[in-house]
């Protein structure tokens, strides 16, 4: 049975792990795209240093 | 606004939510049924539990992710129906593909130790699925080389191709490869053993939840793999010059370089900008 | 078709020819894979006979990377790459010619290591045709594969540690089918035993060389 219960959490954790990470590395790229393009949208105008 | 950007209809976004819910209770649940409520089986006793989840992450990694793989990689050779879209949903489904195989792999292993007394043995389906999973790597390698997308995704459509159609021969000739063996003991214990009643509906349960995850996944690798190409494209620069050209958008420093830049781990932004100019 | 088959496999083997290099760094290196494979299985006889097959082919795939190699980094000089696309010869046909290149000097091997899987390992040849066939049949399909393989990483700087990992895996049933065949050979083995690898790598040159023809010219636009 032990086999049973660590190949289920062998199998779950790395599908989990997966999913967290594709999450993480998602919102890291939309942040990056949000800070490139919202910096430059033309209501908000910089004054020398950001 | 005329500006091309990236956004993702809202439709899209919730779409992805409800399937992850979805997969998150489909899972739990097959989990749950898998681990208490089922009985155990006649002749494999508690370890026909692990057929609730071998069958169904082998099926999507093998049949699923590979086959997608294939006929995106196809349609996106074929001049008629050509587009980055085929390319990028093909790069997705192979790198999850490839988590869905460790899975097997492993899953199929832990199976294997009770039952045939080794952590691995070359069984056909387990060499099968090795082999697999390291033409599904080629791939991944390959695309790893920098390029022009549409080059990239080129090569990489040739290299599904030629994998794919490797399969077939492969799983034939490791099948004979056992089979034919003078004075081997085949190793027969079956993995699906006569199945039914609540272990039946537990087994469907865990194909649609496992499936269901894949389709997850495959969403969101392929947003962020858009999202990859939207930044170190031209897409960007597209959408900045036009901003720019609507009037008040001073001249960009080089933010593309900024944010390809390498991100410290706890993922901050970029380091700070360079003051920019202001144009009126 | 056919003509430029021959012209793109004449220029390969006279470069070849006049280089020697398959002859004298590809086929060197096949001697020393099987020196060390006999070293790795112990001074005993009986060990290495059971494995020549095997490693008679282990062998030659490696050594077919390293051709395949040689074959695709003839054209990247001088941007031959660039003239060979201009110079109108089809692509169908300039990919069966370097297969056909690359097939010759894989034989050409064989001999070489068959002579010395005899002689080092003491391996007695039953069946002399099973030998031929399964070699012959093998050999295309590795030389198919591996041009194929070799356009499609032709213009990259890593090729040289990518080809082996993308070509290998796709040749591991020419390891099976030739090591069975041999297998059957060494032990004086009915036909029955090799028929089924025999269908299988008519299987897989058929596919590989189909392919190629097909696909060869679209790839090259790519490098």
């Amino acid at each position: 049975m032990r086999y049973v219960i660590s190949g289920y959490t062998v199998v779950l954790a790395i599908l989990f792990l997966y999913g967290v990470q594709l999450v993480w590395r998602r919102r890291r790229l939309n942040r990056l795209v949000a800070d490139v393009e919202g910096s430059r949208t033309p209501d908000r105008p910089q004054t020398g240093i950001g | 606004m005329t500006t091309k950007t990236i956004v993702q209809s809202p439709r899209v976004i919730w779409t992805t939510r409800i399937i992850g819910l979805l997969a998150l209770v489909g899972t739990g649940l097959t989990v749950w049924l898998g681990l208490w409520v089922t009985p155990p089986d006649q002749t494999q006793g508690d370890l026909v539990r692990l057929v609730y989840i071998h069958p169904g992450v082998a099926w999507v990694a093998l049949y699923l992710a590979f086959g997608l793989a294939a006929g995106c990689s196809l349609l996106y050779l074929w001049p008629r129906t050509r587009s980055l879209f085929w390319d990028r949903l093909a790069a997705a489904s192979v790198e999850v593909g490839v988590v869905f195989n460790v899975c097997t792999l492993i899953s199929g292993s832990i199976w294997g130790k009770p039952t045939w007394g080794v952590w691995w043995a070359w069984d056909a389906r387990l060499t099968s699925t090795a082999v697999l999973l390291v033409l599904f790597l080629g791939y991944l390698a390959l695309r790893r080389v920098p390029a022009e997308p549409e080059v990239r995704a080129r090569r990489s459509a040739f290299a599904a191709l030629f994998a794919v159609v490797d399969v077939p021969i492969v799983h034939f000739s490791v099948v004979w490869w056992k089979t034919l063996h003078q004075g081997a003991t085949v190793l027969n214990a079956n993995l699906s053993p006569t199945i039914h009643g609540s272990m039946a509906w537990t087994l469907l349960l865990g194909f649609v939840a496992l499936t269901l995850a894949f389709v997850w996944m495959l969403l969101v690798r392929y947003r962020i793999g858009a999202l990859e190409d939207y930044l170190g494209s031209g897409e960007l620069d597209m959408a900045l010059l036009e901003r720019q050209s609507e009037g008040v958008v001073p001249p960009a420093p080089d933010l593309k370089a900024e944010a390809l830049a390498p991100v410290d781990d706890a993922g901050a932004a970029p380091g700070p900008r360079a003051p920019a100019e202001v144009t009126r | 078709m056919w003509r430029d088959t021959l012209l793109m496999a004449g220029k390969d083997l006279r470069i070849e020819a006049r280089s020697r290099v398959a002859l004298s760094q590809v086929a060197p290196f096949g001697i020393v894979a099987l020196v060390l494979f006999a070293f790795a299985l112990g001074p005993d006889r009986a060990p290495m006979v059971k494995g020549a097959p095997g490693l008679f082919w282990v062998a030659m795939l490696f050594s077919s990377v390293l051709a395949i190699q040689r074959s695709v980094s003839v054209e990247s000089t001088d941007g031959a790459r660039d003239g060979l696309r201009l110079s109108g010869l089809d692509p169908a046909g300039q990919f069966l010619g370097k297969t056909l290149s690359v097939a010759a000097q894989l034989l050409v091997l064989e001999l070489v290591l068959g002579v010395g899987v005899v002689l080092l390992y003491g391996a007695s040849i039953q069946t002399f045709w099973l030998i031929a066939v399964s070699c012959l049949l093998g050999t295309i399909g590795l030389a198919a594969a591996g041009t194929l393989y070799g356009a499609l990483s032709a213009g990259l700087r890593i090729k040289e540690t990518l080809l082996p990992f993308l070509l290998l895996p796709v040749v591991a049933p020419v390891l099976l089918a030739g090591t069975r065949m041999w297998q059957a050979a060494l032990s004086g083995g009915t036909p029955a035993n090799g028929t089924p690898w025999f269908h299988l790598l008519i299987a897989f040159d058929a596919v590989y060389l189909a392919l190629g023809v097909v696909v060869y010219g679209p790839i090259q636009e790519t490098a």
